[in-house]
């Protein structure tokens, strides 16, 4: 009988041992997928925004998505409601939402824009911007620009500009070399390019 | 067990259940999972790692028309890579991060660090593929091979300047996106690139070499077929040029393209003492200079006859202008070019083969002559019943001595000096690093040389005193005379008429014929041997008044005559006294001086009857030698025997093994 007693309180201590290791286990989180819901508001269903100023993050680079959260989480960019949002999640979590959001389809919807400057964008982009953003803009990897939401990139090369973001390594470079040789229009006219392509 | 701890157990498992299906991140089937979501398209489901396609990286290094790119403090630095070349390439199916570990984005969000190590991927994939029999990976046998010489070298230390750095590595020579297969294009234009790829560090040399032959053939001309530096200095196992190993690297690599010229240096002393492992004489470049080697005829050659004497002056301080008349390349073989020296080779070499073809014939007819007497009963055999206690006394003291360190000091000339002759065997080298290298072996082999010559000098000295002293009564021609005479002669021929068995055995006088020639046998070699000897002995006194190629004379004579020596003494010698079944296993007569009386009567019998005639017989007759004395005799005859078998076996095993 004390040999049982003795067996019990093993068995018990294990068990509390156990419980003690593995709640986060217990306590699982909610899935990638659940909590990307949350962004839709803004970010449009499953990211891809219906909105001029929220920019599509469906079939975003999962590296580039953490960037950005990252960036917001510890107020290193420059944020209108991201930084307080970005905020609420863990490292495994913005991780987990990255993969989601970088398997979505990104649905674009045709914007109004000017068919001489988009052609004068073309040709700036592919001088100046094409190597990072290659395929037009297409290419995930440093951001994708193709078929972004205007006003969004407007905003976005502001910042840039206007010093309120750090760029990117050598985007800076790049960034002065257009504005200097083709003035303020540059930017406009790579916006309307890009705002151009469906 | 209780009701209660097995309800305590059902949840515990039922807890690990739950561990092990929800955990925060996890694989399944080998694939990542995170919060439910599989690992993205573009990133390796196994490792997690973004998967860059060198298109994307070629989108910016393959651009011909931008080269190079700005670094972030401003400096220009060269990005440019040949997609074609890259794609021929032995790494044209890698992926460019495969090799460049350090890029994980593309594009660079940081300064990329370019960290390429090249050893861990060429030792894994050779160990995964090394038992494939599709032979697809054999080349990695060879790189692998390269690898291990290169850690060993003088590139993989630590740079002296940046002690972080190694003085070289892999892609200081290897242009690695441009490596081409075995009998590839780029295979052969990496060869001709080479002097400019080594010449990056090694300006200096660069300089030097586009002045030599080789550099004007391959960087003018484009020849391949001349020397690059890795064709002197290896490819990987790469040494400071002032340690021994470069230096017989580099010996060895010349004559790999210069074979006969090579043939030729090892013929001579400096050769020799090179092939045996030491870099102390002169190698090829000590006379032809190293990067800037040129032809005899080019003013500016270190060979052409003006400038040849200060190559010399290097070793050879006192070196006189009779030094430009050796040859350093003097080939025996060749009649056209070298006549005398070949006159010589020839001399010497009938000499030997007709002193060594009429003396083994010699020996092996009395062998058989000998067996066979024994077999009919015949010849001298030792009663038993009657042992001998009377014994002739044959050599006085001073004799012994003499022969004793006539014996003593030969084998050791023979053993320094055959190691030269034969420094293309492993037991050369092993006897020269025994006594203590190769300075070590001169002073032996001298001090050797002038005990033997001492000896020699002595013992005419002693010889002229005794004929002196007996001048009144010495007979010239008599019985105990060494002069050879008529009946020398007669006996030799009654000896072969015995030998098949058409005669009796000749009566010998004093001394046979045979013990005529052992004796007079050193008088020419030390004529032959010691002049030679002393000449190269002293090389700047002899070329006071005598031309240089008569140093390849006294090389080769000196050489071919001890080999004479060495053969006879150890086999014909042996056998006459020793081997013979009459006197087998040895004689010790020579240590204790005295012969049993009845072997003298039998051996001598001629001398035997002439001293009983004239009754002198009895002033040679002695007690038998002390037992002690008998073992002593034996012991060093025995050990004096096995040193002259070693030996003669040495000088075969150099022989039969010789390269020329």
């Amino acid at each position: 009988m004390q040999r049982d007693n003795i067996m019990n309180k093993t068995v018990r201590n294990l068990l509390v041992a156990a419980l003690t290791l593995l709640p986060a286990t217990v306590l699982a989180d909610p899935t990638a997928q659940a909590l990307a819901f949350t962004c839709a508001g803004c970010h449009g269903t499953d990211g891809s925004s219906v909105g001029p100023s929220s920019p599509s993050i469906a079939g975003m680079d999962p590296e580039v998505f953490v960037d950005a959260m990252q960036a917001y989480k510890a107020d290193q960019r420059n944020a209108t409601i991201m930084d307080r949002i970005a905020k609420g999640y863990t490292d495994e979590q913005i991780k987990g939402m990255s993969w989601f959001f970088a398997k979505q389809p990104l649905l674009l919807k045709p914007q109004k824009h000017d068919p001489d400057l988009a052609k004068l964008g073309a040709d700036l982009h592919k001088e100046y911007c094409e190597k990072c953003h290659s395929d037009g803009g297409r290419e995930s990897d440093s951001g994708i620009l193709a078929g972004q939401w205007m006003p969004y990139l407007e905003y976005s090369m502001t910042d840039f500009v206007e010093g309120r973001r750090a760029y990117p390594r050598k985007m800076k470079r790049k960034v002065d070399a257009v504005l200097k040789e083709h003035g303020k229009k540059a930017q406009s006219a790579l916006i309307h390019f890009y705002g151009s392509q469906q | 067990m209780s009701k209660i701890s097995l309800k305590y157990s059902t949840w515990f498992a039922f807890l690990l259940f739950i561990a092990v299906v929800f955990p925060l991140s996890a694989t399944e089937n080998g694939v990542a999972t995170l919060l439910g979501e599989e690992i993205p398209h573009g990133f390796d489901p196994k490792t997690g790692k973004r998967i860059i396609p060198n298109e994307r990286c070629l989108t910016c290094h393959g651009d011909e028309k931008q080269q190079t790119d700005v670094r972030d403090d401003g400096s220009p630095v060269k990005i440019f890579v040949h997609r074609k070349e890259i794609e021929a390439s032995v790494h044209g199916e890698q992926s460019c991060n495969s090799c460049h570990v350090t890029i994980e984005r593309v594009p660079h969000r940081k300064a990329p660090a370019v960290i390429v190590g090249c050893i861990d991927c060429h030792k894994e994939t050779w160990d995964e593929y090394k038992n494939d029999l599709d032979g697809k990976h054999d080349r990695l046998k060879v790189v692998n091979e390269q690898i291990d010489s290169f850690m060993q070298s003088v590139h993989a230390q630590p740079s002296k300047l940046d002690q972080s750095q190694t003085n070289a590595t892999c892609y200081d020579c290897h242009d690695a996106h441009n490596v081409g297969e075995l009998g590839s294009i780029q295979r052969a234009e990496k060869r001709l690139k080479n002097p400019e790829v080594c010449g990056r560090c090694h300006e200096k040399e660069l300089v030097a070499y586009k002045t030599s032959d080789h550099g004007k053939a391959v960087l003018e001309k484009g020849d391949s077929e001349s020397a690059v530096c890795s064709d002197c200095h290896t490819t990987h196992d790469i040494s400071s040029p002032e340690s021994d190993k470069a230096k017989r690297a580099i010996t060895k690599n010349c004559g790999d393209c210069h074979e006969d010229a090579q043939r030729t240096y090892f013929d001579s002393y400096h050769g020799q003492v090179h092939r045996l492992g030491y870099t102390n004489t002169a190698k090829c470049h000590d006379c032809h200079g190293g990067h800037e080697v040129k032809g005899a005829d080019d003013p500016t050659s270190e060979i052409h006859a003006n400038n040849r004497l200060e190559n010399c002056k290097v070793c050879h301080t006192e070196a006189n202008e009779n030094f430009l008349t050796f040859w350093p390349h003097g080939d025996a073989d060749d009649r056209e070019n070298y006549p005398g020296l070949w006159f010589f080779k020839i001399f010497m070499q009938i000499l030997i083969f007709s002193v060594m073809a009429f003396f083994w014939v010699h020996v092996m007819l009395w062998l058989y002559r000998e067996v066979m007497d024994r077999i009919q009963g015949k010849g001298f055999i030792e009663d038993m019943d009657k042992p001998d206690i009377v014994y002739f006394r044959r050599f006085p003291l001073v004799w012994r001595w003499i022969h004793g360190l006539f014996a003593v000091s030969t084998m050791t000339l023979i053993l320094t000096g055959t190691t030269l002759l034969f420094s293309h065997t492993s037991w050369a080298k092993a006897v020269v690093v025994f006594l203590g290298g190769v300075e070590m072996e001169g002073i032996i082999h001298r001090t050797a040389a002038v005990i033997w010559l001492g000896i020699f000098i002595a013992h005419l000295l002693i010889a002229i005193s005794n004929i002196w002293r007996k001048r009144d009564e010495f007979k010239w021609f008599g019985s105990t005379s060494m002069l050879p005479n008529m009946k020398d002669a007669r006996d030799l021929r009654d000896m072969f008429k015995w030998f098949f068995g058409k005669g009796p055995r000749p009566e010998f006088s004093h001394w046979t014929y045979w013990q005529k020639f052992d004796y007079w046998a050193p008088f020419w070699g030390a004529a032959v041997i010691g002049t030679s000897g002393i000449m190269l002995f002293m090389p700047e006194k002899t070329a006071l008044f005598l031309p240089g190629w008569m140093f390849n004379i006294a090389t080769l004579v000196h050489a071919e005559e001890a080999l004479l020596a060495a053969i006879f003494l150890n086999s014909v010698h042996f056998f006459n006294v020793h081997f013979r079944p009459e006197r087998f296993p040895m004689s010790t007569t020579i240590f204790t001086g005295a012969i049993p009386f009845e072997e003298f009567r039998h051996d001598h019998s001629e001398e035997y009857e002439r001293l009983v005639a004239s009754g002198e017989i009895n002033n040679y007759l002695v007690r038998r030698p002390s037992r002690r004395a008998d073992l002593a005799a034996s012991f060093i005859t025995s050990v004096l025997i096995m040193a002259g078998l070693a030996l003669l076996t040495l000088v075969l095993i150099g022989l039969a093994t010789s390269p020329n």
